[in-house]
């Protein structure tokens, strides 16, 4: 604690003497205070302000201040970031990330359902990945292991930026990872649906059966202490609905039963992760069940061959009447500083957007359970944002600075990545 | 009374106003068309009465009540819709890479979007037998399902059905091997019960505070009726309730040398009553042991079996159908889907066992109410009488000639298909691209019409000039 503080001091001291380099200082890390004066902010906040000549004031790692720049005076020993044509957005919000760690643990074989296992344990601090996504004005990410068999562990919550491992998280775990069907078919000699949804339910059914165990202990109902499980002990917070359940589907029959199982009879918070190909059918079925958030990609669109057409996937769910809609990059798949282009494929392909910009970064935010932290612009909120040329929608714009919990982490004018 | 009854018709016409869509009619009747109900004899032209999903009427004469919705089908046949009675089509995959998995249920792997129930529909199916391939020892569990649905829990009629067994060898094994796991299988089960009903006996006595004062082969023989369907595990649940009779079993026969062993291990472990014999095309040569015990059967995809005398070279063909109902056998008529002839229509089926020999009404039913009585389906579904669930197809004609088709099915008395309206149908028919060239042609002549009337008038634009100096010059001249 003493050490750090010392060099923040030092830092500070740095900063005061060479005050020219402070906005273009990367990996300087150092919490101060900033303040941007921009031509747009776009807030993505309940009511969907958007401000012209506006100005954001950071401050502790906080948003401290979102007005009209007519409104706010810059107060003294504020670093000013003056942008008159630039557009200041929040950091982006990634759902489906496999690349904040080290690359080489994707996931661990053990068995077809692998409670227990965490991501966690692969997250690495100042990774290429990480690096990478927040020139593209990424800031959180949920990192999850992969779909090679139907339950591969708990993800973590990170932001994509920090010295040690407790820098980076914000929660872990931050969700159990779900395979509901493609990919866990290659398992042993081979698996099909009927096996797997089976095996799946009993494993689901026996951390239930954990849950309720310490529920009833915790209620008074049996004086008898259950004994702790580490193998079981993580879905406790799955049931509460404390943490969701990201679960990789897609397909007619694999999204339907997915809100049939795990939705709708085990009463989990399912996000559906990639939600791709036809999936979009069963939009009457998610809506039925009101809380399920959709978070679609890799893959923007599907040729349908039985119309022979091609369908852009997010608008589909969005003319199906879903709305808790988000984009992902399921990076490194789609690398993870192209999340802005995968939202605007998805305009490309029929979506609106201001409903994808909204679908990087509040929906996703909603959809991580951290909308009181991030994936908007409002006071109190952590200080993550992406300073773009234009519209994060368009891609000719880029993004030319972002910053997390009030740290520079990116800036395009000492060196830019893409 | 009165202000609920005007709420809910705001209600339903609001709704209806959104949607701009009629409401299912509670009521359809059917008029004037010739009916074949399978049970009974044909109609010419009657009426049938469908309310509230279930048949109310048919006859000659039918009052229709004043709030039913009237379809005229003179000209059509009414039928009731087909069933299809063994198809693991719509799953996944036919099966598990497991010998035995009785634990598991097609409910999991069915998939509403699958085309082979559309197809079903196209082709008059209304109820379709969805159970596990042939690949295995013992299977998951069955169901019944309408082929149509958002999920499989709306499709399905009745859960539950079988459980599916093979006496034929799983790839990878002889029939040496197959039929020691089928053995493991159940004695595995008798064991686990012993067990469990000790277990159990000593549980209700503790109950009593008293301790076990019997043989542990009497406190078995005690425990065994103590036992409740919530003491068993899912590895055991669905053999015990085969044993109980609760669900059946369809065993696969590939060949004749299977039939035995299939019957032997029905026998044994108290399911026979309980048995349908699913059977390849060569299984038919054990029609005597398949008569001795009377049980029914489903027949091959493949109606016709062939057979190269191995010294003569002579081809020697056999009509299974023809066989099995010769044995006075119940057998139900599975249509081939893969097959690129005919074979995927079960009408076609029934219209082969007719040439064959098969009574008419004899192979109606084989498509209808035979697999409805071996599915224990048979009061609901079938035939059209009154009572049953309103599951009808019109057809343009006569179910076995081969130029009807399938002009609409009604499941529960729904509108499910309407030939009209299948998009698909009329692109694989090339329907769509001949009424587009159709289309083309009638512009191009009209724009060459256009074009001449066009080129006429303009001619005549041009004449008219001269006609008017024609009219001028005299006139100018007459000034």
């Amino acid at each position: 604690m003493t050490i750090n503080s010392t060099k923040r001091r030092l830092f500070s001291i740095v900063f005061a003497l060479v005050p020219w380099v402070s906005a273009s200082w990367v990996g300087a890390g150092e919490v101060g205070h900033l303040a941007f004066r921009v031509g747009k902010v776009i807030t993505m906040d309940n009511k969907n302000l958007v401000l012209n000549n506006a100005v954001v004031l950071v401050s502790g790692g906080e948003i401290e201040k979102v007005g009209l720049a007519r409104d706010i005076a810059i107060p003294e020993g504020y670093t000013l970031i003056d942008k008159p044509e630039h557009w200041l957005v929040p950091g982006l919000v990634e759902a489906h990330n496999h690349a904040a760690g080290s690359m080489g643990d994707l996931h661990d074989y053990v068995y077809l359902t692998n409670p227990g296992l965490r991501t966690l344990a692969a997250l690495a601090p100042e990774s290429e990945n990480a690096k990478r996504g927040r020139a593209g004005g990424v800031t959180t990410a949920l990192m999850i292991s992969g779909s090679g068999n139907n339950l591969s562990g708990f993800g973590t919550l990170t932001k994509l930026a920090g010295k040690n491992v407790d820098e980076m998280l914000i929660r872990s775990p931050g969700c159990v990872k779900i395979s509901q069907a493609g990919n866990p078919e290659r398992y042993w000699y081979g698996v099909g649906r009927s096996f797997m949804y089976y095996n799946l339910r009993q494993t689901l059914e026996k951390a239930l059966a954990y849950h309720r165990m310490w529920e009833r202990y915790e209620k008074g109902e049996t004086t008898k202490k259950p004994e702790f499980d580490l193998f079981w002990h993580d879905f406790r917070e799955v049931f509460d609905r404390e943490i969701i359940s990201l679960i990789h589907t897609q397909w007619y029959q694999v999204v339907m039963s997915s809100v049939d199982m795990l939705a709708k009879k085990l009463k989990m918070r399912i996000v559906l992760g990639h939600s791709t190909f036809e999936a979009y059918k069963t939009a009457p079925l998610v809506i039925e069940q009101g809380d399920i958030y959709t978070s679609n990609g890799p893959r923007q669109i599907y040729f349908d061959r039985r119309q022979r057409k091609i369908m852009g996937n997010a608008a589909r769910w969005w003319q199906g009447g879903v709305r808790k809609l988000g984009v992902n990059t399921d990076s490194p798949v789609v690398p993870q500083e192209e999340l802005s282009f995968q939202a605007a494929m998805a305009c490309h392909y029929g979506w609106r957007p201001y409903e994808a910009l909204r679908g990087i970064t509040r929906i996703p935010a909603e959809t991580l359970t951290l909308e009181n932290r991030v994936g908007s612009i409002e006071e109190g909120k952590d200080a993550d944002l992406g300073l773009w040329t234009g519209d994060p929608i368009d891609p000719r714009c880029a993004c030319e600075l972002t910053v997390i919990d009030g740290r520079i982490v990116y800036d395009a004018s000492v060196r830019r990545e893409f | 009374m009165n202000t609920k009854r005007i709420l809910l018709t705001c209600c339903l016409l609001g709704l209806g106003a959104a949607h701009s869509e009629a409401v299912p009619p509670a009521k359809v009747a059917f008029e004037g068309g010739r009916i074949i109900p399978v049970v009974g004899e044909e109609i010419a032209k009657g009426t049938l009465l469908i309310e509230h999903g279930k048949i109310t009427a048919v006859g000659k004469k039918v009052e229709i009540p004043y709030d039913a919705m009237v379809i005229d089908v003179s000209g059509k046949v009414l039928f009731p819709g087909m069933i299809s009675p063994h198809t693991w089509r719509g799953l996944d995959r036919p099966n598990e890479n497991l010998p035995v998995a009785p634990y598991l249920d097609v409910y999991d792997a069915i998939d509403p979007s699958s085309l082979s129930f559309e197809d079903a529909l196209r082709d008059g199916v209304l109820a379709v037998h969805v159970i596990q391939g042939n690949n295995c020892v013992i299977g998951g569990v069955s169901r019944v399902v309408r082929p149509i649905g958002r999920t499989p829990d709306e499709m399905t009629i009745k859960p539950s059905i079988a459980l599916k067994l093979s006496t034929s060898p799983k790839t990878g094994s002889e029939r040496m091997s197959q039929m020691a796991a089928m053995r493991e299988a159940f004695l595995e089960l008798a064991y686990y019960l012993e067990n469990l009903a000790e277990a159990r006996y000593e549980a209700e006595l503790k109950k009593e505070n008293k301790e076990v004062d019997v043989h542990p082969e009497e406190a078995r023989t005690r425990g065994r009726e103590l036992i409740r369907d919530e003491d068993l595990d899912d590895k055991h649940r669905n053999l015990v309730k085969l044993k109980d009779g609760r669900v059946d079993a369809w065993i696969y026969c590939g060949a004749a040398t299977d039939v035995a062993p299939a019957i032997e291990t029905a026998k044994r472990n108290g399911f026979l009553e309980h048995t349908v014999l699913v059977l390849g095309t060569e299984a038919y040569r054990a029609v005597k042991e398949l008569r001795a015990v009377g049980r029914p059967v489903v027949l091959p995809e493949v109606l016709v079996h062939q057979e190269r005398d191995p010294i003569t070279g002579e081809l020697n063909e056999t009509f299974i159908p023809k066989v099995i109902h010769d044995a006075g056998l119940l057998y139900a008529l599975q249509p081939n889907p893969s097959s690129s002839l005919a074979e995927r229509f079960l009408t076609y089926q029934a219209a082969r066992c007719v040439r064959h020999g098969i009574p008419r009404r004899a192979a109606l039913k084989a498509i209808t109410l035979n697999p409805a009585k071996i599915l224990g389906i048979d009061d609901q579904l079938g035939s059209l009488e009154v009572g049953k669930t309103g599951n009808v197809v019109i057809l343009s004609g006569d179910p076995l000639d081969f130029n009807t088709w399938v002009e609409k099915a009604y499941i529960d008395g729904i509108l499910a298909y309407d030939r009209a309206k299948d998009e698909r149908l009329k692109v694989l028919l090339g329907l769509k691209k001949r009424q587009r060239e159709k289309e083309k042609q009638e512009k191009d002549k009209q724009e060459e019409e256009e074009k001449k009337e066009t080129g006429e008038q303009e001619e005549k634009k041009e004449e008219e000039p001269s006609k008017k100096k024609s009219t001028q010059s005299p006139s100018g001249e007459n000034r």
